[in-house]
């Protein structure tokens, strides 16, 4: 582990956009979101969870599949120059990993390189992620419930703690180290210093909400599909689709054309399938017509679908869903409810 | 943001082919013939029976369409298409030599190689007559590959019958055991198109080997209960009922979510499911 000072932050980041691309949680006017930034000034490392989640580096809400021309198809030209996240909080880096499933890997294909995302390839490959570790969670926080937690790093490269002075660094991947092997300018720490992260972790670890045990999340929720429970579930949900657009692991899109005449964009928007038409073919047919059913959906998928394929919960945790929903339904509460039922 | 002129074709970046002809099957399903536009000729796009493709009209949009060419003919790629909404309107004033996007195919088509050597019953309802056309040509193309061939096909009428010409001349084949009906007026057609529903053209249907025998079933969503019922009787296995089913989709590659049933998208997992998948997977019909 080593350590910079935290009145060399500034220095710090100067140096990394020396080689990077910097994206780090700004505050822009009430919403904070993850933004390229201009210097070290920019960035508010207080922000726990921003109110837009950093998966919108690597899928934006609105991205440029290709542009059309009378001449031919243009792709976006690749960015050369290799990003680096500064800030990212664990239930957002494990997030990754989710995605990475989706649009990384094939979904179980033979023909596995054809079925790559080649717009989230070139970007998740070419970032370096910085987890900082949360010492204070948020009262919406639930990642202990997803064995995620306040100083856990998965999917991250590099794991950054924050104490009174200084910013500690400790390297996760293969990336990550070789990023730590050049850095010069940083001191060691000490063991006294590495003791105190632990009383550090373990007072983070206590502003958690207490763990509830998910064990059989997967195994209820398949049980229960038919079950008059939906109803109670449902009751509340207006379909707004808050929730799946600042979820981090959320990652159904809609394909759109924009332009006039023979020139334009083909672009893919964030879709939700709290939507009605999400699933309205051209004939009329709408296999989830009903709010109920779309409710079900979302929570199916998050927690019993994914599952089955990947075997991991499409949920991290983060509690973006629960602030920020506008009827105060709580994704916790209905996990709780679908466990005990 | 900068742009690149696209060498090969990629996941989301669609080919172009060239209309070579278009003629219409009813009042609003038109038959299309496209060949790729001659750098993309080199491409391999080779296909099953069942797949589907992307089709686009740069500013218009991209939708997912059945094949209804067989892979045994090659070169040029067909489509039975109704005109229905935006895009399909815009398809519709294409004109011959016209440029259209294509991404595919995707999917997985019907399981060939169980077929072979089995006796074959196809049931189609409506515009499920296209994709089902191309398994139908297909089996024709390799026919001794394959046992019976018993074709059923039900429209709402003689007008909105597909390839009507094609199915009546067909009836006097030896190759194919081939049943026609319109739930109302066979009005000029009383010889070879009977009248009633789909599922009452069953009574033909006899001496079936439950163990040598697949049916791949298409049609409209109402359709499939009352058909899959009358094939039951005949003692087939769940997983030897095929369904090709239809859903909303965006990228045709799994990833935008739009087709997702329980566990499996429609557009990797499926079009073609079995009957087996049907009991075990909600909302899938």
């Amino acid at each position: 582990m080593i350590k910079i000072k935290k009145s060399d932050f500034s220095t710090f980041i100067t140096n990394l956009q020396k080689n990077y691309s910097v994206f780090a949680p700004v505050t822009d006017g009430k919403a904070t979101a993850f933004k390229k930034i201009k210097s070290a000034e920019d960035i508010n490392n207080k922000v726990l969870n921003t109110k837009r989640s950093p998966k919108e580096i690597f899928f934006p809400q609105s991205e440029v599949l290709f542009q059309y021309t009378e001449e031919g198809i243009k792709v976006p030209k690749r960015e050369e120059k290799p990003f680096a996240i500064w800030g990212m909080r664990n239930c957002d880096t494990k997030s990754l990993l989710l995605l990475d499933k989706v649009f990384g890997e094939a979904h179980q294909m033979p023909k596995k390189d054809m079925y790559k995302d080649p717009y989230w390839k070139e970007k998740y490959d070419n970032c370096l992620v910085f987890n900082l570790a949360c010492n204070k969670p948020l009262s919406t926080c639930f990642c202990n419930w997803f064995d995620g937690g306040p100083f856990n790093n998965t999917g991250s490269d590099i794991f950054v703690i924050e104490n009174d002075e200084n910013y500690i660094f400790e390297a996760v991947s293969d990336k990550g180290k070789k990023f730590l092997k050049e850095f010069k300018t940083a001191e060691q720490v000490s063991d006294k210093e590495i003791k105190k992260i632990e009383k550090l972790k373990e007072t983070a670890e206590s502003y958690l909400a207490e763990k509830e045990d998910i064990s059989s999340l997967f195994s209820k929720t398949k049980e229960i599909w038919d079950e008059t429970i939906w109803d109670e579930i449902a009751a509340k949900c207006i379909n707004c689709g808050a929730c799946a657009f600042v979820c981090p692991t959320c990652h159904c899109f809609d394909v759109s054309d924009e332009g006039k005449g023979k020139k334009g964009k083909r672009i893919r928007l964030w879709d939700s399938c709290m939507f009605a038409i999400f699933t309205k073919e051209a004939s009329g047919h709408n296999p989830r017509s009903q709010s109920l059913q779309r409710v079900r959906q979302r929570v199916m998928h998050k927690y019993n679908y994914f599952m089955d394929n990947y075997d991991e919960h499409l949920c991290t945790g983060c509690g973006r869903c629960v602030v920020v929903c506008p009827v105060n339904l709580d994704i916790r509460e209905v996990i709780k409810k679908i466990i005990r039922y | 943001m900068k742009y690149e002129y696209n060498k090969e074709p990629e996941l989301y970046t669609p080919i172009m082919m060239r209309v070579i002809s278009k003629r219409d099957l009813t009042p609003d399903v038109r038959f299309f013939q496209l060949v790729p536009k001659e750098e993309f000729k080199h491409l391999d796009m080779d296909y099953k029976p069942g797949q589907f493709m992307m089709l686009s009209l740069f500013g218009t949009g991209e939708a997912p369409f059945s094949i209804s060419s067989s892979p045994t003919r090659k070169g040029i790629f067909e489509f039975a298409i109704r005109e229905t909404g935006k895009l399909t309107n815009k398809i519709f004033e294409l004109k011959d030599g016209d440029m259209l996007g294509l991404r595919g195919p995707f999917g997985n088509g019907f399981p060939i190689e169980r077929m072979l050597g089995k006796d074959i019953i196809i049931v189609a309802g409506g515009l499920g007559a296209a994709p089902l056309r191309s398994l139908l040509l297909y089996i024709m193309d390799n026919r001794e590959l394959f046992g019976r061939l018993i074709y059923l096909y039900g429209a709402k009428n003689v007008d909105d019958m597909l390839y009507k010409p094609d199915f009546v001349e067909m009836l006097d084949s030896e190759q194919i055991e081939l049943f026609l009906t319109v739930d109302k007026g066979n009005e000029g057609y009383e010889d070879s198109i009977e009248e009633g529903k789909v599922t009452h053209l069953f009574k033909y249907v006899n001496d079936i080997d439950p163990a040598n025998t697949i049916a791949c079933v298409c049609g409209p969503p109402g359709m499939y209960k009352f058909v899959v019922t009358e094939i039951l009787k005949y003692n087939l296995e769940k997983d030897k009922i095929l369904l090709n089913l239809e859903r909303r989709m965006k990228c045709g590659c799994g990833k935008c979510g739009h087709c997702i049933i329980d566990y499996r998208y429609t557009c990797i997992d499926g079009p073609v499911f079995t009957y087996w998948d049907v009991i075990h997977m909600r909302e899938l019909i």
